[in-house]
């Protein structure tokens, strides 16, 4: 049998690209890694793997700790780890689905060819910059008093059709359509509540960024079709979470589970694998107040899509309708989620915790809207600022493999302080506008030189291993036009 | 005595250390503003902070939970951090203060959290030194 070890972990071979850390010690089951050779070089390279072990730890979890093609050290739980626990006798981890709650990408497409945008990538990116609010402090789209906040976490998006912010053509392609009816606002602090209200619709800094791109790859002309895309259109990407109020709320039920059960928690190697027991009052309000913020993310999406359209009738002098500019799917990649799958032979209901990964569901699976019920649902898997991203669609595998998830990007390489000794900002603007014809406008120099297109790993090699796996195939790829972050 | 920024592969980690509880406090918060924010303006007002919490390391978490609170509530970098830490019956307790530097002064990016991950803080020959991962 073929092996590989990286310090005192030593994985097997199961077959191509599906790697496993056999079940030994405490561990409530074996964890599996699902990747090349060269993203496991990567993948062994931090405390990933130890990180993905110690998933396997948490009370309940079935099957297997699954580690993505993209998955780097987080905190506690991986990034890009996708962890199911018995929602009965299991328990629901925040450390498992992260600080940034449903931090997710969206993407809208237009009916631009990239021909009717030269000439204007200039004035675009500048009219995005000055009317999407990002970096620290930089304001929402949206001043919320008490009772907007309160309305956002209870009804998500629909808030946002009532207040002329959004269609009901964008809830129907949304992920639960924009909605998560489990929320319960009263579970988020007033804390979590004082930081987002100055947040809604803002993309925040860090890795988040809005992207105008091109459509340059079409691998799957049937399922492209279906998903309304086709090669030289334009179309935007969004990548953003739910901002403070959802960092204070992961926050809050650590701290919370750390007072409250301890018991578990010592039971557990790394006390940011936080838990609350299935069933217990905690992981009831936890699930109330996640929902919630999921909720509030998606507000933040669409507001930051809602200016996108407005500066595009701005720049192109016609109505955003008349472009097409429609939300082809919004994507969670931090999330946990009561589904049911089956496991040896046996339909049980599950909390899926995706941390950096994405749900990636086949045609069939009722949760998909009626657009891509037969299709399999969309997946938008963000790349660095100077490579390309792709959509993908969710593949026939995905159940069996990894409860119905894959990739959510390209997985960092570097450390952000190495970045910043590596890159200069503006050097690499500037090499990115001559060469590549991308034009990258942000708050901080900084921040582009963190999020430098050398500091990720190859997004072509991790799509590769998730089409080839059949968990997210391959459908279309994008090339950044103009970039905007914080 | 001071702070150190360390490498993470996708977030910050800052290592400092200080004569006793209060000074490595300040100073881990001084690594959470240089996160923040390479070169803080000298403007700004001073502003309290007053935490307690049932051990040294939760303190230390809530401190920096609440220092990263009121950066988003009153608008503001916090910087030039200073802290003096004791302990109270049950619980522990940090008196501290900042300067807010107001955010259109300076070319700041984002923090959003602290964690747990892999935190150290303790006593040493010297006072005292820790380790604490920030989620950017």
């Amino acid at each position: 049998m073929e092996t590989r070890e990286f310090g005192d972990i030593e994985l097997r071979r199961v077959r191509e690209h599906v790697w496993e850390i056999p079940r030994e010690g405490e561990m409530n089951a074996p964890a599996r890694v699902l990747a090349s050779e060269a993203l496991l070089d990567h993948i062994g390279d931090d405390k990933t793997l130890e990180q993905l072990r110690n998933a396997t730890h948490l009370p309940g979890i079935t099957k297997h700790a699954i580690c993505m093609p993209d998955g780097h050290q987080g905190y506690g739980f991986p990034v890009g780890g996708v962890g199911a626990t018995d929602a009965t006798d299991g328990c629901l981890s925040p450390g498992a689905v992260g600080y940034d709650i449903n931090c997710g990408v969206r993407m809208m497409t237009t009916n631009l060819t990239y021909e009717d945008l030269q000439g204007h990538e200039e004035e675009l990116v500048d009219a995005l910059f000055e009317a999407v609010p990002s970096g620290l402090g930089g304001g929402g789209v949206v001043k919320g008093d008490a009772e907007t906040i309160e309305d956002i976490l209870a009804r998500g998006m629909r808030w946002a059709v009532d207040a002329g912010y959004a269609t009901d053509d964008d809830l129907a392609h949304c992920e639960d359509e924009g909605f998560r009816d489990d929320a319960r606002p009263e579970f988020v602090s007033q804390k979590a509540k004082d930081r987002g209200r100055n947040q809604i619709g803002s993309l925040g800094s860090g890795n988040h960024f809005l992207e105008v791109q091109r459509v340059t790859d079409v691998y799957r002309e049937d399922v492209a079709e279906s998903f309304g895309l086709e090669a030289d259109q334009i179309v935007v990407l969004i990548h953003c979470g739910s901002r403070g109020l959802g960092h204070q709320t992961c926050t809050d039920y650590l701290r919370r589970i750390e007072k409250e059960h301890k018991d578990l928690l010592d039971e557990l190697p790394d006390k940011e694998l936080a838990a609350a027991p299935a069933g217990s009052a905690l992981a009831e309000e936890y699930y109330g107040a996640m929902c919630a913020a999921i909720n509030f993310a998606w507000v933040n999406r669409q507001l930051i899509m809602h200016r996108t359209r407005e500066v595009f009738a701005d720049v192109f002098d016609r109505d955003w309708r008349d472009m097409e500019m429609r939300l082809l799917y919004d994507v969670a990649h931090n999330i946990a989620k009561k589904e049911v799958h089956e496991v040896d032979g046996e339909e049980r209901e599950l909390y899926v915790h995706r941390k950096g990964a994405t749900r990636a569901f086949p045609a069939g699976r009722p949760e998909l809207p009626p657009a891509y019920a037969d299709v399999g649902q969309p997946v938008i898997i963000p790349g660095s600022m100077g490579a390309g991203s792709y959509v993908l669609r969710g593949g026939d595998q995905s159940l069996d493999l990894t409860f119905g998830s894959t990739a959510h990007g390209a997985g960092r390489l570097m450390s952000r302080t190495k970045a910043k000794q590596e890159y200069w900002g503006e050097t690499v603007q500037d090499e990115l506008r001559e060469q590549e014809k991308i034009y990258v406008k942000a708050q901080s120099g900084a921040t582009v030189a963190e999020e430098a297109p050398g500091v990720y790993k190859d997004v072509d090699e991790v799509v590769r291993v998730s089409d080839e796996l059949g968990i997210g195939d391959k459908v279309a790829r994008t090339f950044p036009v103009c970039n905007i972050k914080g | 005595m001071g702070f150190t920024l360390r490498d993470h592969t996708a977030d910050v980690a800052v290592e400092a250390d200080g004569e006793s509880l209060g000074a490595v406090f300040a100073a881990v918060a001084d690594g959470l503003t240089a996160a923040m924010c390479d070169d803080p303006a000298e403007t700004g007002d001073r502003f309290s902070v007053a935490v307690r919490a049932e051990g040294r390391e939760a303190l230390l978490f809530d401190y920096l939970d609440q220092l990263i609170y009121e950066r988003d509530v009153r608008g503001v970098l916090p910087a030039a951090h200073e802290a003096t830490v004791r302990r109270e019956g049950d619980e522990w307790a940090v008196e501290a203060s900042a300067r807010g530097v107001p955010f259109a002064d300076v070319d700041a990016r984002d923090v959003k959290a602290v964690t747990y991950s892999e935190m150290r803080l303790a006593e040493t020959d010297a006072g005292w030194e820790a380790y604490v991962v920030f989620d950017v």
